[in-house]
């Protein structure tokens, strides 16, 4: 796979990418406010933001890709269902193996990533709200130098044009009737 | 138009213009101006766009979900948490039925209840003022934030409430802008809210959260006390949106252009107010005859539905199902917490679950609680003030003789300001929540306009609609027991334990 082509499947990537990341961060990043060492932040930030970080880019591809449908919560919920409770237990792992020294399963593993699961349902709630937000400014942003990211905006596109028509109709019917009024 | 109506006051189908020679088709309904018939703009075709729901969000989920129902859990159970599960699903009927007649007419349901009676429009309006205008509502997020910062709280209040006058003065339009930082917070509230509850709950904690909204019936003998009754209606009362942030929705809807509120302008900040279109001084109607159009109509129904279920009953859910997690291992940690949230010491019960947090995963998590607590406050506030100053300036533009010589972004403009000023020099001379001999009757009115907007909503769809569509049968049954509910409560309690819901 050629450079360009890589930076292009980055471009699509990056708004789920930022969204994973920034829900790891939210943790780290409220430990500098309150003082934390410096170290234990960027810890916790990144343990858990690179895993949930990589996991949205994921999903950010095969929304691109139209391998799930652009904005549904039931992909979404079975991608995170999965997802969430790894990226969790890679949190876990990785925090003990920085801070300890040893790499360290939680207690009791299964009971561990059956609750992760659960509390997944509410993390793919967030993670679509916030990348439904993000992701298409984003593609518009990028579609000039981007062919996929073109396609998928334009899905979205097409549907900010239909509500733009309905709006600039409605506009030219106020118009129209304010002019007959003032005519009368 | 079908319906024709025989009741005087309610709607029926009608032409004017004749003297023109045009016939302009128009839809009667009530006391005020006819309503011309327009086209219904087609509905979003994917369900999963947002719509304004998220104001919504952004208002009901505050102390009651984050404080009041976690504390509730801890003194009677989880099963107390059926009566969470019935508060919001009755709140997510009521907001399906505020869009509807928001959705239809383009108007707020303040304009509907004065088609009704306009007195009752008048009502809204001093409550309003009343209820509103202290700004008790900033302390919670506030001193939250001075718990991670340390800068005092008051000072972090008023500079808050010159921050969102002058963000809501420079803004193009107001509604674009607020909704998009209000999706942007509550979006890093529900992942940041299930982070937390991943890292410090347990499969224990979440089982009977979840089990408990399913103990139908139960209700122990020691919350019918005078002191925990009003508390465990009140919480009833106001899980998710509570006094009349449901009746604001209604304006936000039309801002947003959904269904017939396309017809209507958006609101502007002071700043751009010159380029402010004039308001038309009646909702609109569509054809209900027309087949195209109720298709149409369907597919708005279907969008507003999805908001309120998913957005509005899923993310309300969700935030208090982390929160009632979260008090639960900070009480396991440590049993202090647990005596003093049931003592109703907020601050300190906050500060408690916090520490406990800390003991768990670091002090970072300390620092997280707090924060989440303030970003709770932030979106509160910011929702609060935005949608007062929308409903006042509404009922102002349309029913105060004189005041269509103003346009409705100078109107709303004054009320924000005025609401600003007058919170900060409470902030740095008064009672912030208002004055204690008042309190109960502000409690009263919050609840009791929660009884009264059921009733309105009744009347409203019930009369002045097309009958194609008014609610269905037991549309209207959920929200009569609305109505029996909120003011019967509110009732009893007075009248059994001489106590206003809290």
């Amino acid at each position: 796979m050629d450079t360009s082509r890589l930076l292009r499947l980055g471009e699509l990537a990056f708004p789920g990418f930022v969204v994973g990341l920034l829900a790891g961060a939210v943790a780290g990043g409220l430990a500098g406010l309150v003082g934390q060492p410096i170290g234990w932040a960027l810890v916790s930030t990144l343990a858990l933001g690179i895993p949930l970080g990589l996991l949205g880019a994921g999903y950010g591809l095969l929304a691109a890709f139209r391998k799930v449908r652009i904005g549904a919560f039931a992909p979404m919920a079975l991608y995170w269902l999965i997802g969430f409770p790894l990226a969790r237990l890679a949190h876990e792992v990785l925090t003990h193996l920085v801070l300890a020294g040893t790499p360290q399963l939680p207690p009791d593993p299964l009971g561990f990533l059956l609750y992760q699961a659960l509390i997944s349902a509410g993390f793919a709630i967030g993670f679509l709200w916030l990348h439904e937000r993000l992701a298409p400014r984003w593609w518009r942003r990028v579609a000039p130098r981007n062919a996929d990211a073109a396609e998928v905006y334009a899905a979205y596109a097409a549907h900010a044009k239909q509500v733009y028509e309905a709006r600039q109709a409605s506009i030219q019917a106020r118009r129209r009737s304010r002019e007959r009024a003032a005519r009368r | 138009m079908v319906d024709s109506s025989k009741v005087p006051v309610s709607g029926s189908a009608g032409d004017t213009g004749a003297d023109t020679g045009q016939t302009e088709r128009v839809w009667r309904a009530g006391g005020l101006d006819p309503m011309p018939i327009r086209k219904l703009p087609d509905a979003p075709p994917a369900i999963h766009l947002l719509g304004p729901t998220v104001f919504l969000v952004a208002l009901g989920v505050g102390m009651g979900e984050s404080y009041m129902w976690p504390r509730l859990v801890l003194v009677f159970g989880p099963e107390i948490r059926w009566l969470f599960l019935v508060g919001v699903t009755l709140q997510a009927v009521v907001m399906l039925e505020m869009a509807r007649y928001a959705m239809a007419t383009g108007e707020s349901i303040f304009t509907g209840a004065a088609r009704v009676f306009k007195p009752m429009m008048w009502f809204f309006f001093a409550t309003a003022i009343l209820v509103y205008i202290w700004p008790g509502h900033l302390s919670a997020g506030a001193a939250a934030f001075e718990e991670i910062t340390g800068i005092p709280w008051v000072v972090t209040a008023c500079i808050a409430l010159v921050l969102v006058g002058v963000i809501f003065t420079l803004a193009k339009v107001i509604y674009n802008l607020l909704e998009n930082v209000l999706s942007f917070l509550i979006g890093l509230l529900v992942v940041g809210t299930a982070i937390v509850a991943s890292l410090v709950g347990s499969w224990g904690d979440l089982a009977s959260t979840i089990t408990g909204m399913f103990a139908f019936g139960y209700f122990p003998s020691e919350a019918m006390s005078s002191a925990w009754f009003p508390i465990v209606v009140g919480s009833i009362a106001f899980a998710g949106p509570s006094g009349m942030q449901q009746m604001w929705y209604t304006l936000h809807l039309r801002d947003s252009g959904a269904g017939m509120g396309a017809h209507v302008p958006k609101i502007r900040g002071l700043r751009h107010a010159a380029e402010q279109e004039a308001m038309p001084a009646r909702g609109f109607m569509f054809d209900t005859d027309d087949p195209a159009e109720m298709k149409k109509w369907k597919g708005w129904r279907r969008w507003v539905t999805f908001d309120a279920l998913l957005l509005f009953w899923g993310i309300t859910m969700l935030v208090t199902v982390s929160f009632t997690v979260l008090a639960q291992a900070a009480a396991r940690e440590n049993p202090n917490v647990k005596s003093l949230i049931e003592g109703g010491d907020r601050d300190a019960a906050l500060g408690a679950m916090s520490d406990a947090f800390a003991a768990v995963g670091g002090p970072v998590l300390g620092g997280v609680f707090f924060g989440f607590i303030a970003l709770i406050g932030l979106n509160a506030t910011l929702g609060l003030f935005d949608s007062f100053s929308r409903g006042q300036a509404d009922m102002t533009y349309f029913f105060v003789p004189g005041a269509k010589k103003f346009k409705i972004s100078h109107l709303y403009a004054g009320f924000l300001w005025g609401v600003i000023i007058f919170g900060i020099l409470i902030l740095l001379f008064g009672p912030a929540d208002g004055p204690s001999g008042v309190l109960d009757i502000l409690a009263f009115l919050s609840t009791f306009a929660m009884g009264a907007y059921c009733v309105v909503l009744l009347l409203v769809n019930n009369r002045m609609l097309p009958k194609p569509i008014r609610p269905k049968w037991w549309t209207n049954a959920i929200i009569g027991f609305g109505a029996v509910f909120y003011l019967g409560m509110l009732f009893y309690s007075l009248a059994r334990f001489g106590v206003v819901v809290s």
